[in-house]
C-alpha cells in the first residue's frame, strides 16, 4: 500500500507532463514571435550566392508563420499557437493509430 | 534548414524523394509504440514545431533553429522520430510556407532521417563501447545530437551544391558554410537533448524504457535481468 503510494507520488502523471510541455511550447512560440523572429538561414544565403531562387508552388495560409490580417508579432503568436495545437492533435492521433497497428499485427 | 521550392534541380529532388520514401516505408512498417509513448509523441512533436519557430542568430548575420531529431529519435525510437518530424515538415510546408512541397523529400531526408537515425546509431555504438552511465551518458547524448545536426546540415548543403549548374563550385561553397554555421546550433541541440532525456529519466524512466534506443542503457538492462530472474525463481 505505502509502496504503491510512493510510486504514485514519485512519478509525475503523463497528463501533467503533457500540460507542462505544451505550456513550454507556447512560451517558445511567444519568444519565437516577439524576440527570435528574424530569420536569415545560411541555406538561403548560400542559395542566393549560387544563383538559386525561391519559386513557391503553393500558397500557404499562414505564410511566414503569420496571419494575413495582422502581419505582426501578434499574428505570428496566433499562427504559432494554431500550429502547436494542430501538431499535438495530429501527432497524438497518428501515434494512437500506430499503437493500435502493432497490437493487431 | 528548410529548403524552399525552386532551390533544387530535378535529379536531386528525385533521388532525395526516393531515399525518403524508402525510410517512410521502413518507419511505418517497423514502428512500435507503447501506450505511454503516445502522449509523449504528441507533446514532443508540438514542442519541436514550436522550438523551430525560434531563430537564433549565429555567425555572419545568419540564423538557425533546433531540429529535434535527436530528442525524438532517442526518446521514441528512430522510426517514430522520422514519422514525427515528417508530420512537422508536412504541416510547415502546407500551412506555414516553411520548406517547399517539391523539396519535401530532401527536407525529410535531412531533418527527419539523417538528424534522427544518425544520433540513434551513434548513441547505440558509443553506449556499447563506453557502457555509459552518469556523466558519460550525458556526454554521449550530447555528441550524438551534435553530430546528427551537423550531418543534416552537410546533407542540405550537398543537395543545394549539387543543384547549381557549376556544381564543383557549388559544393565547395555550400557544404562548409552549412556545416560550420550549423555546428553552433548542434551545441544547442546537444544541450536540449540532454535536458529532455535527463528530465524524463528523473520523472518517468518507464517511458524511456520503452524506447528501442534508450532501453539499451545499463540501468534498464539490469532491471530487465532481475525481472527475468524473478520469473525464473517463481
Amino acid at each position: 500500500m505505502t509502496a504503491e503510494k510512493n510510486r504514485k507520488t514519485n512519478s509525475k502523471s503523463l497528463r501533467k507532463i503533457v500540460f507542462v510541455g505544451i505550456a513550454v511550447a507556447l512560451i517558445f512560440v511567444l519568444v519565437g514571435a516577439f524576440v527570435l523572429s528574424y530569420s536569415m538561414e545560411t541555406l538561403d544565403k548560400q542559395a542566393d550566392k549560387l544563383g538559386a531562387k525561391e519559386k513557391p508552388v503553393w500558397n500557404a495560409p499562414f505564410a511566414d508563420y503569420n496571419v494575413s490580417w495582422l502581419e505582426n508579432a501578434w499574428g505570428s503568436l496566433i499562427a504559432g499557437a494554431i500550429g502547436v495545437t494542430l501538431l499535438f492533435v495530429i501527432s497524438y492521433g497518428v501515434a494512437s493509430l500506430l499503437k493500435r497497428k502493432n497490437r493487431h499485427g | 534548414m528548410h529548403i524552399p521550392d525552386g532551390y533544387l534541380t530535378l535529379p536531386v529532388i528525385a533521388v532525395t524523394f526516393a531515399v525518403t520514401i524508402l525510410f517512410w516505408a521502413i518507419s511505418f512498417k517497423k514502428v512500435k509504440l507503447d501506450e505511454k509513448q503516445v502522449p509523449i509523441m504528441g507533446l514532443l512533436t508540438a514542442l519541436f514545431f514550436a522550438a523551430m519557430m525560434m531563430n537564433y542568430p549565429i555567425v555572419g548575420g545568419t540564423t538557425a533553429h533546433l531540429l529535434g531529431g535527436a530528442s525524438l529519435g532517442l526518446i521514441l525510437g528512430p522510426f517514430a522520430g522520422t514519422i514525427s518530424i515528417t508530420i512537422i515538415l508536412v504541416l510547415q510546408a502546407l500551412l506555414f510556407g516553411d520548406g517547399g512541397l517539391t523539396t519535401l523529400g530532401a527536407n525529410v531526408l535531412n531533418m527527419g532521417v539523417i538528424a534522427v537515425f544518425v544520433p540513434c546509431a551513434l548513441f547505440l555504438i558509443l553506449n556499447k563501447v563506453l557502457k555509459a552511465d552518469g556523466r558519460k551518458l550525458y556526454a554521449i547524448i550530447f555528441v550524438s545530437a551534435f553530430v546528427g545536426d551537423v550531418l543534416a546540415a552537410i546533407a542540405a548543403g550537398t543537395e543545394l551544391g549539387l543543384s547549381t549548374p557549376t556544381f564543383q563550385y557549388g559544393l565547395s561553397v555550400a557544404v562548409p558554410a552549412m556545416a560550420i554555421n550549423h555546428s553552433f546550433i548542434g551545441v544547442g541541440e546537444g544541450i536540449v537533448t540532454m535536458i529532455l532525456v535527463g528530465t524524463l529519466l528523473k520523472v518517468r524512466p518507464d517511458v524511456l524504457s520503452k524506447s528501442p534506443i534508450l532501453s539499451r542503457l545499463s540501468i534498464f538492462q539490469s532491471s530487465k535481468k532481475t525481472r527475468k530472474c524473478g520469473v525464473r525463481l517463481k
